[in-house]
């Protein structure tokens, strides 16, 4: 009975943590810099996303002064003069033309109105034709796995969780408001799950509200029957997955900066640590792989980003999965981690000293 | 034993800086001061009493339960800090109100209370504005609420009255003998001699770290065997007194006051004295008053600790 009226007291006093945390975890000026970070990729999307469609609106205008079909300018065959070219699918919207001596360089551009096609002629041969296909959602769900891999995993969420989670109690220590928890009747670890879950309902609802604006500003180029063609098929699911993916990377990194906030007293330096050994994830024996975050969130993300040809280094370092595991097991990984670094962060919260002027 | 705070040998150390020694207290119920200047340990003890430290060695217990035990502990223990920080954009009543729901009460309970708590601090006019515009008495003042809210056993205020303005002060003081007098513990700290004489029923004296004495303030001085009580009489026949008094072995000075109409005595025997004192008063000499002139806690803090540190 009485470990019933404990539960259920302590689970309520997690509630009321939870709503005394809310608003420092939501509205503190030290989290500001958290919405820019959470705010970026929106914007590169929606920046992406807005020039995709003016440049349809210019292609559109272009190919209206210059008319000409898709299959008109995909049967043009290397090895046709210019005179072939022009007389089959007529003048082309951008003329450059490099003359010299004994040799002559002619560029031809000419747009269907959603691709762009491009024509070198070497002295008057059509010698290359490079097509800049519109962008499809196909080729964007490959570009928004890589900056989701790349930046939004390991930089975005890891610093957000870093600015939210090692605040809590860091933070009130700086302030020296910390004791007036510690003078109420409520277990430490009762306090520390609580001020997590404070912590984790902030992140998931700024990270996920990201992700999937980013989704949003990233689809506003694409018709309505693409986007209905691709919510029909897997884009339901790769919205709930990376959702799913992003409340997962609060939920494991949010453990560990809340255990760094209350075993260190500068965060940077268990923050830097923790990048480098997320960075270095892929280099690692395959039983230190597992103690890490990005190993399960890359084995958790739905599209797998291929390291192209053009990628820098670092990022295809970045994108790049270790050996990843099946959803259910990456899922369990995470969460064993979690529970045991959320048991080290009670454990140093139940032995917590109230010593601001050291701190 | 249930009923006072017991410190068994503990001491606590800052790396190599001496928070408190090997202190050994028992701490009955009533009003209790922790005298001594800055750094003597005065607020390490009471953060050791509240477990925000824990001992480097040995243990306390109070009223019987551990200060590893918050959950118990804050049910029966209110605690002002002297840390004058707050959470951010709380009002008064938000911010007592906030930590006493913490303890179980319901909203409406919790509502109750607070209102009270903050009543008795005076305080109710302003406990809906904001503490970051309070002045520094408000302040002090919330903290006591906050203190007080739960209707704790034990209270114990790290120099409570700083701040405060004679009347709310005199007001605070009385808090304090009517929580006292209910048989409950309240442990002040305070640096100022004079107010700690004026409201406590037993002082502990502290000197870097160490406790130099315990007890009531009455009792600790006449343990001062090596210091002579000193006791001012106001009389008529002044040098007759004076030389009656003379002629006992425990006095070691006589001193006529330049009015003639009273003299200050040195004893080394209070009691004895005290006696020897009556009878003279029946052979016709015409006593006035008598009273103790260094029984007080700034002549016992002046005998243990000497000039080598100052209070105000």
């Amino acid at each position: 009975m009485n470990q019933k009226v404990s539960i259920s007291q302590w689970l309520s006093q997690i509630g009321l943590v939870i709503r005394l945390e809310m608003r420092k975890t939501f509205f503190s000026r030290r989290g500001l810099w958290v919405y820019l970070l959470a705010l970026a990729p929106v914007l590169i999307f929606l920046g992406h996303s807005l020039s995709e469609i003016n440049n349809r609106k210019e292609r559109q205008s272009l190919n209206a002064a210059h008319p000409v079909s898709n299959e008109a300018l995909r049967s043009i065959q290397r090895g046709a003069t210019i005179e072939d070219v022009v007389e089959k699918v007529g003048q082309p919207f951008t003329k450059v033309e490099f003359h010299r001596p004994r040799a002559s360089l002619d560029i031809y551009q000419y747009t269907d109105g959603e691709n762009v096609f491009v024509f070198a002629f070497n002295n008057s041969r059509l010698t290359d034709i490079n097509e800049r296909d519109r962008d499809t959602i196909a080729k964007d769900s490959l570009i928004f796995a890589a900056v989701f891999q790349s930046f939004y995993l390991r930089l975005a969420i890891f610093f957000g969780c870093v600015g939210v989670f090692t605040n809590l109690f860091r933070g009130e220590m700086l302030d020296k408001s910390l004791h007036f928890y510690l003078l109420t009747p409520i277990r430490r670890e009762i306090l520390a799950i609580g001020k997590y879950l404070a912590g984790l309902i902030a992140t998931v609802v700024i990270f996920c509200t990201s992700t999937f604006l980013q989704l949003a500003a990233l689809s506003l180029h694409f018709t309505g029957s693409e986007i209905s063609e691709y919510l029909a098929g897997p884009g339901w699911g790769h919205v709930a997955s990376y959702l799913g993916v992003t409340a997962a990377a609060c939920v494991g990194y949010g453990s560990i900066f809340l255990a760094a906030g209350l075993l260190f007293k500068n965060p940077i330096i268990p923050a830097a640590t923790v990048l480098v050994w997320e960075g270095m994830n892929i280099f690692l024996p395959a039983a230190l792989k597992k103690v890490s975050v990005i190993f399960y969130l890359q084995s958790l993300s739905p599209v797998v980003a291929p390291p192209d040809a053009n990628m820098p280094a670092l990022q295809k370092l970045l994108v790049t999965a270790a050996e990843p595991v099946a959803p259910t097991w990456a899922l369990l990984g995470l969460l064993t981690l979690t529970v045991l670094v959320l048991a080290v962060a009670a454990r140093k919260a139940r032995k917590l000293e109230i010593n601001y002027s050291t701190d | 034993m249930q009923d006072r705070i017991i410190l068994d040998n503990v001491s606590r150390f800052y790396g190599e800086v001496l928070g408190v020694n090997r202190v050994t207290l028992s701490v009955p119920p009533g009003i209790t001061s922790l005298v001594g200047p800055n750094g003597s340990g005065k607020t390490t003890l009471m953060n050791l009493i509240t477990g925000l430290v824990r001992p480097t060695r040995g243990s306390i217990q109070v009223l019987g339960i551990s200060p590893t035990d918050p959950e118990k502990l804050f049910r029966v223990c209110g605690y002002a800090t002297q840390f004058d920080s707050f959470p951010r954009g709380m009002t008064g009543f938000q911010f007592v109100y906030s930590y006493l729901r913490l303890s179980g009460m319901s909203h409406d309970d919790c509502q109750r209370t607070t209102a009270f708590a903050i009543g008795r601090v005076n305080l109710g006019d302003a406990a809906h504005r904001k503490v970051a515009g309070y002045s520094k008495g408000m302040r002090q003042r919330i903290k006591l609420a906050q203190a007080i809210a739960h209707d704790p056993g034990v209270l114990v205020l790290d120099e409570p009255l700083n701040g405060l303005d004679p009347l709310v002060r005199a007001e605070t003081i009385a808090l304090f003998r009517e929580f006292a007098a209910e048989g409950r513990h309240v442990i002040v700290s305070s640096h100022i001699l004079h107010e700690v004489d004026t409201i406590s029923d037993q002082v502990i004296l502290l000197s870097n770290g160490y406790v130099v004495a315990e007890g009531k303030i009455h009792g600790v001085r006449e343990e001062m065997s090596e210091h002579p009580m000193q006791v001012i009489i106001r009389c008529t026949r002044a040098n007759v007194l004076a030389s009656r008094v003379f002629e006992q072995d425990h006095v070691v000075e006589v001193r006529l006051h330049a009015d003639g109409g009273g003299l200050l005595v040195k004893t080394r025997d209070a009691d004895r004295f005290y006696r020897a004192l009556n009878h003279l008063a029946l052979d016709g000499v015409g006593i006035e008053s008598v009273a103790p002139a260094d029984d007080n806690v700034n002549s016992l803090y002046e005998y243990l600790i000497g000039g080598e540190e100052s209070t105000r």
